[in-house]
C-alpha cells in the first residue's frame, strides 16, 4: 500500500481533537456587532442620503423658481437659443441616464421614484417647459431651466462617479476574495 | 450542528450564538488543517483565530453559489500560508528534469503506522510538508497547489515526490531502530 492510500484509509487516525476554549473566548471579543434591523428603503436612504438631498434640491430649485415667477411675457416664437440649449443638455443627460440604467438598482440605491425624478421628461421638466413655452423671453424661467439641467447633470455625474468608485472597490475586494 | 441557511442569516444579523454554532461546526476540521500546516498547537490556534475573524467579517460577501465549506477552508489555508511566509518558508522552483528523474521512485511501503507516518511528516522540511499536506489531506490538485504557492505545477509534483520519498525513508529508518 502506498502512502496516499494508507493516509486516506486511516484518515481519522490523523485527526486531532479541536482547538482549546481560548480560541472561541478570543474570537467572541472580536465578533462583528449586531446590526439593527432597518427597512430596506430606510437602509438604502441611509447609504444614499446625499442623493436624496440633491434630488430634493433639484425639485425645490425648479419648483420655487417657477412658483415665484412674477412676470409673464407671452411670445409666440420660441427663441432658437433655447432649443439649442435644450438639445445640448438633453443629449448629455440622456447619455448619462442610459449608463445609469445599465446598473442594477441595488447598486445605485435609486428606487423607481428617484429614477423617475432623474429622468429628463418628468413632471418637473414638463412644468418648466410649459413655463418656458409660455414665457420664452423670461430670463428667470430660462435661468431656472438651465439650472435645472445643470443640477441634473451634476447629480448624474456624482452618482456615476460613486458607482465607478464602488465598482473599483468591489473589483479589488472580489480579486482579494478570488485570491483567498 | 448542521449549518443551515437560517444559521447563516442569523450570523449576517450579528447573532453571537449563531457565530458560535458556525465556529463549532467547523473548528475541529479547520484546526486540524492549521495544526498540520504549522506543526505547532499554539500557532495553529492563533492562525485559526485570525482566519475565523476574517470569515465572520466577510460572510456578507459570500456569493450564494459558493460552497461555504470550500470558502472557509480556502481562508484557513491562506492564513496558514501567510503564517509560513512570515516564518520565511520559501517554495522554490526546481528544474523539470529533476521531476522526470524522480518519477520512478519505488513506492513499496514498509509496515506503516499512523504514529510513524505522523512523526515522519512532522520531520519534513516545511516546504515539502506543505505540498504533501495540501495534496493528500486537503485534496487540492497539483495545479491548485501551484496557484496557491505561486510555483510551477512541475515543481509541486517534484516537491511532492520528494516529500513522499523522505517520509518513506524516515519510516524505514525508524522501523529498523525498533
Amino acid at each position: 500500500m502506498n502512502l496516499e492510500e494508507f493516509i486516506r484509509q486511516n484518515r481519522s487516525g490523523f485527526e486531532e481533537d479541536g482547538p482549546g476554549p481560548d480560541v472561541w473566548a478570543a474570537l467572541e471579543k472580536q465578533l462583528p456587532q449586531p446590526r439593527k434591523e432597518r427597512g430596506r428603503v430606510v437602509a438604502m436612504m441611509a447609504r444614499h442620503w446625499w442623493k436624496a438631498a440633491i434630488l430634493v434640491a433639484l425639485i425645490a430649485n425648479a419648483g420655487l423658481l417657477v412658483k415665484y415667477l412674477n412676470t409673464r411675457q407671452p411670445v409666440a416664437v420660441v427663441i432658437p437659443e433655447i432649443r439649442e440649449m435644450e438639445t445640448y443638455y438633453s443629449a448629455r443627460i440622456e447619455q448619462k441616464l442610459e449608463t445609469l440604467k445599465q446598473l442594477p438598482a441595488a447598486e445605485t440605491g435609486l428606487d423607481s421614484l428617484t429614477m423617475k425624478e432623474l429622468e429628463l421628461r418628468n413632471d418637473t421638466y414638463k412644468m418648466l417647459e410649459k413655463e418656458l413655452a409660455a414665457n420664452p423671453g423670461n430670463e428667470r424661467v430660462r435661468a431656472a431651466m438651465i439650472r435645472y439641467y445643470q443640477m441634473k447633470l451634476e447629480l448624474l455625474d456624482k452618482i456615476l462617479e460613486e458607482q465607478n468608485k464602488y465598482a473599483n472597490d468591489s473589483t479589488s475586494t472580489s480579486t482579494e476574495k478570488h485570491v483567498l | 450542528m448542521p449549518v443551515t441557511d437560517q444559521l447563516m442569516a442569523r450570523c449576517r444579523k450579528g447573532d453571537s450564538r449563531a457565530f458560535h454554532d458556525l465556529y463549532h461546526a467547523y473548528s475541529r476540521a479547520m484546526y486540524n488543517i492549521c495544526l498540520r500546516m504549522t506543526g505547532h498547537q499554539a500557532d495553529a490556534e492563533d492562525v485559526l483565530q485570525e482566519a475565523f475573524v476574517q470569515i465572520f467579517k466577510n460572510l456578507d460577501n459570500l456569493a450564494s453559489d459558493t460552497s461555504l465549506t470550500a470558502w472557509i477552508k480556502r481562508i484557513v489555508v491562506n492564513h496558514c500560508l501567510s503564517y509560513l511566509r512570515k516564518k520565511k518558508v520559501y517554495f522554490e522552483e526546481v528544474e523539470d528534469q529533476e521531476w522526470k528523474q524522480e518519477e520512478g521512485v519505488d513506492e513499496t511501503e514498509h509496515t506503516l503506522t499512523v504514529a510513524a507516518v505522523k512523526d515522519a511528516i512532522g520531520q519534513l522540511p516545511a516546504g515539502y510538508r506543505t505540498v504533501l499536506n495540501l495534496y493528500i489531506f486537503e485534496d487540492y490538485s497539483h495545479r491548485e497547489i501551484a496557484g496557491l504557492l505561486n510555483i510551477s505545477e512541475s515543481t509541486v509534483k517534484t516537491q511532492y515526490m520528494r516529500a513522499k520519498e523522505k517520509v518513506r525513508q524516515i519510516v524505514k529508518l525508524k522501523s529498523k531502530q525498533i
